[in-house]
């Protein structure tokens, strides 16, 4: 029997970190290797996974499974043909009209402790049930419940940081004040880190040693920053386009190291 | 008997004392209902919901038992054992304590208990 999958948040302390470009990017990676992959967009303040693919016409939302008006069977698209060169890539979005945005911003504690039920119990029915190897989730940076919601459930947790001093401070709070109290796999990828200077093995290994000290976790990527994938505008899964490109040799490193994680 | 004393004596007297028994009485029903609209006024500003919020504040032991019942729905404290990898008693005291905390329901059916969220 083949062993049971991962659930990987990817979360931040700040926004425009890079969680979205890289959990899809990791997403498109793994089902590259083959595997069947699902990506949530779970930040439903600002959804953005729907204009990064360029989905057109969605009807059922992950708004609605975690509302309890339908199966989330009924919110999985398939995106493999056109997106991936072998495995399965499903996707599930986030509502991106103003009123899903307003209406999940105003919800009680009660409806977060059923959405939390609801997200404890894709476990088994994505990774048990529908044979899925990862289930990714892009979630909303900082400390809100939809994002607290999805870092619980997960099997492992990615930070996703910048080398802004504050950015450093508010990960390094975050991560002790919440991540170890439910005792989660944790790791943490540094991403826009100016090339020269992580342009040595020296100058990147003493990096990571001092971004390790510094959070207290370990540092499982230093992505530097590429100025062709800005301006490409997240747009498009950049591991699929440029195989050769580094940022793909990068993600693809990443997807190694979280499958030993 | 000194009642019936009282009675043979001055019906005034009597009709007078149940007048005052039947006022301290009412003031009493009216000093319980008035407890009765505080707690429930509390008990409204501090639901027992089991959301992600609540559960950083609850300790340590008592989390991981939280967590499990959030994800199983439902379970007997053999079942929650099961996933947290601790003893099937070690988990009936927490699941126990939960539910006198006011954020778990429990309910027997025929020999096993079922420990479950209130949604």
């Amino acid at each position: 029997m083949s062993p049971m999958g991962k659930i990987v948040a990817f979360h931040s302390y700040k926004g425009g970190t890079g969680k979205t470009l890289l959990s899809v990017n990791l997403a498109a990676t793994y089902s590259n290797r083959g595997k069947k992959v699902c990506l949530f967009d779970l930040d439903f303040r600002a959804p953005s996974l729907q204009a990064a693919l360029k989905i057109k016409d969605n009807e059922h939302w992950l708004n609605d499974y975690l509302n309890g008006v339908c199966d989330v069977k009924k919110v999985l698209i398939d995106i493999s043909r056109g997106h991936v060169r072998q495995g399965e890539l499903w996707i599930g979005l986030a509502n991106p009209s103003t009123e899903a945005i307003r209406d999940m911003s105003g919800k009680d504690r009660k409806w977060e402790m059923k959405a939390l039920g609801r997200l404890l119990s894709l476990k088994d029915s994505f990774l048990n049930e529908m044979e899925f190897d990862y289930l990714i989730w892009d979630t909303s940076p900082g400390l809100q419940y939809s994002s607290i919601n999805a870092i619980v459930s997960a099997d492992v947790a990615l930070v996703v940081a910048t080398i802004d001093t504050s950015d450093i401070e508010g990960t390094r709070r975050m991560t002790h004040e919440l991540y170890d109290l439910f005792e989660k796999k944790t790791g943490i990828l540094m991403n826009k880190v100016p090339a020269e200077i992580i342009s040595t093995k020296t100058g990147k290994g003493k990096m990571r040693k001092q971004f390790e000290a510094t959070h207290g976790l370990p540092i499982l990527e230093i992505v530097p920053c590429f100025c062709d994938i800005l301006r490409a505008g997240g747009t498009y899964i950049f591991t699929q386009e440029k195989p050769e490109h580094p940022f793909t040799k990068i993600v693809d490193t990443i997807a190694t190291k979280i499958e030993r994680f | 008997m000194s009642e019936y004393r009282i009675l043979g004596r001055n019906p005034a007297q009597i009709l007078q004392k149940i007048k005052e028994s039947l006022d301290q009485l009412n003031e009493k029903m009216e000093v319980m209902i008035e407890i009765q609209k505080h707690n429930q006024k509390e008990g409204e500003s501090i639901p027992d919901v089991l959301d992600v919020m609540t559960l950083l504040s609850l300790p340590d032991h008592l989390r991981k038992t939280a967590v499990t019942i959030s994800r199983l729905d439902q379970a007997t404290a053999e079942e929650v054992a099961e996933q947290t990898k601790r003893a099937r008693a070690v988990e009936s005291g927490y699941l126990n304590q939960l539910v006198m905390m006011g954020y778990l329901k429990k309910e027997r059916r025929g020999r096993k208990a079922y420990f479950y969220i209130e949604k």
